[in-house]
């Protein structure tokens, strides 16, 4: 083990420095032309999944739809509080829905539309999952800043994350990443 | 294992500064996430540049509160863009993502906010110009005690 | 030392809790960073339950300004570090999504703290807040307590606290 190694270059007693619980486990850029990217085969040792995202794409306020073991039921919400830029709002946002909409695309050239989704304890069967994700875009003149939480109704440990774009395409250079963060 | 989420750089302000820059930043992440921390009052708005660029390439959109309303504001062709507010003892974070390709203009999300202040708030800011960050200077009237830091986060 | 490491966790057991709480916080961080998965005892809110954080057992001292997602966008202040979780009259088996963020946390100034909190459910009611507090105090965070307002924490709830290092 790594900690044991360590251990053996210091004097008795002294404790290994702790390993980060921030860990990469995939990414993606894409080439542009897909309407959607797979995270599959998640492990499931580690408590909370981040995806960090940057997207170009073909349609002007495009959606981004989360889906999670590929599930494509009607067994999604989400909520969520908007700025346009020059109005508020927050509100229920829909039920019963067939995926989590928790980002946006600008559809603007060269202008990505960004997003941190962070999903805590991924891997737990007595709950359903709940989403927490801050996005948006600036296009100078345009553009979103949202905070936004979605539920996956489903008690299943998570093993995949798919994001498709709707409607249109992502364009090249879009970016994907998941990360895991480990916990006692 | 190489290393995902790491520090890069930071200042601890002695002194009251105008800006604080942090050149050099390796182009081996994919994000990098900045965090301040101000002692007191660094006025209203903070705001950054990047690659030492002052020409009024940059904007944002705004949420933010008073704690009496919700208001949502934009910012176009600025010479700076908002980075959070901070107009008391305040945390403020931002998140700069794929920072070093030289393809795309570059995007990053903040969020800012003194409990005992006015505001707190939630941005997206744009740089118009498809150059690797190699640098970023943050702008405020920036108290001693100020800490910034730099980290980057790199995927796999 | 890593940057991002964890420092302790807490699950709460099927007796339900009133508070879910970290002791003996080392020092040797430079910022702290809390994810915070709950769910509320309280039944007569489905949209959410308020709750606050605290500091080393302190109740006094504490201020936040929120932006508020609660059937329309509001603005708030509070005399408590404010955030919302999963009500028990929510749907079931959802419990809230919550992130603390606390620079500095052992330095000698006052202490910020940054909440985003969301709660979640099968319905139109459901609870965002982004939170700016203050904890007007110049003493070391060594310990910190989340506390439910209405009933207390139920089972598997979780709590995990990471030490983030600059340097």
């Amino acid at each position: 083990m790594i900690g044991n190694q360590i251990a053996g270059f210091f004097s008795v007693g002294t404790p290994p420095a702790p390993a980060s619980n921030y860990e990469s486990i995939a990414s993606y850029t894409l080439s542009g032309g897909e309407t959607s990217v797979t995270f599959s085969s998640i492990p499931s040792t580690y408590k909370h999944l981040q995806v960090r995202w940057s997207v170009l794409n073909s349609n002007a306020n495009a959606d981004l739809g989360f889906r999670l073991n590929s599930d494509s039921g009607n067994n999604y919400t989400f909520h969520g509080l908007e700025g346009t830029g020059s109005a508020v709002s927050g509100s229920n946002k829909g039920t019963s829905l067939s995926e989590a909409y928790i980002g946006i695309g600008s559809g603007v050239s060269s202008t990505p539309g960004v997003g941190v989704i962070d999903l805590l304890d991924y891997t737990s069967t007595n709950k359903y999952k709940t989403f927490r994700s801050l996005f948006g875009y600036d296009s100078n003149g345009g553009g979103y800043i949202i905070l936004r939480s979605s539920l996956w109704l489903n008690t299943s440990a998570v093993n995949a994350v798919s994001v498709r774009v709707t409607p249109g395409t992502f364009s090249a250079n879009s970016s994907f990443a998941l990360y895991g963060i480990t916990g006692a | 294992m190489a290393v995902t989420y790491e520090a890069i750089a930071t200042q601890t302000l002695g002194s009251t500064a105008s800006s604080v820059t942090f050149s050099s930043i390796p182009q081996t992440y994919t994000d990098v996430v900045y965090s301040i921390m101000t002692p007191t009052s660094a006025g209203t708005n903070t705001t950054i540049q990047f690659n030492g660029d002052s020409t009024t390439i940059y904007s944002h959109t705004q949420l933010y509160g008073d704690g009496s309303s919700a208001n949502s504001l934009r910012g176009t062709d600025q010479s700076a863009s908002l980075a959070g507010v901070s107009n008391g003892t305040a945390s403020i974070r931002g998140n700069i993502m794929n920072y070093s390709n030289s393809t795309t203009y570059k995007t990053y999300l903040a969020r800012g906010g003194a409990g005992g202040g006015t505001y707190l708030d939630a941005v997206v800011g744009l740089w118009r110009n498809t150059a690797a960050i190699t640098s970023i200077t943050f702008l405020a009237s920036w108290p001693v005690g100020t800490v910034l830091t730099i980290y980057g986060i790199k995927a796999a | 030392m890593a940057t991002y490491v964890e420092i302790a966790s807490v699950t709460v057991g099927s007796g339900g809790s009133a508070y879910v709480e970290f002791t003996s916080i080392p020092n040797t961080y430079t910022d702290l960073l809390v994810k915070f998965s709950a769910r509320s005892a309280r039944t007569n809110d489905a949209g959410g339950s308020d709750g606050k954080l605290e500091f080393n057992g302190v109740t006094t001292g504490y201020s936040s300004r929120m932006l508020l997602q609660q059937g329309g966008a509001y603005s708030g202040t509070s005399s408590t570090l404010f955030y919302f979780v999963n009500s028990n009259n929510s749907t079931s088996n959802t419990f809230g999504n919550m992130e603390v963020y606390i620079p500095n946390y052992a330095g000698s100034g006052y202490k910020s703290v940054s909440i985003d909190a969301v709660d979640e459910n099968n319905a139109s009611s459901a609870y965002g807040v982004l939170t700016a507090g203050l904890w007007s105090n110049t003493a070391a965070i060594t310990s910190l307590r989340l506390t439910d307002n209405n009933g207390g924490y139920m089972q598997y709830t979780t709590a995990y606290l990471y030490g983030i290092k600059k340097d």
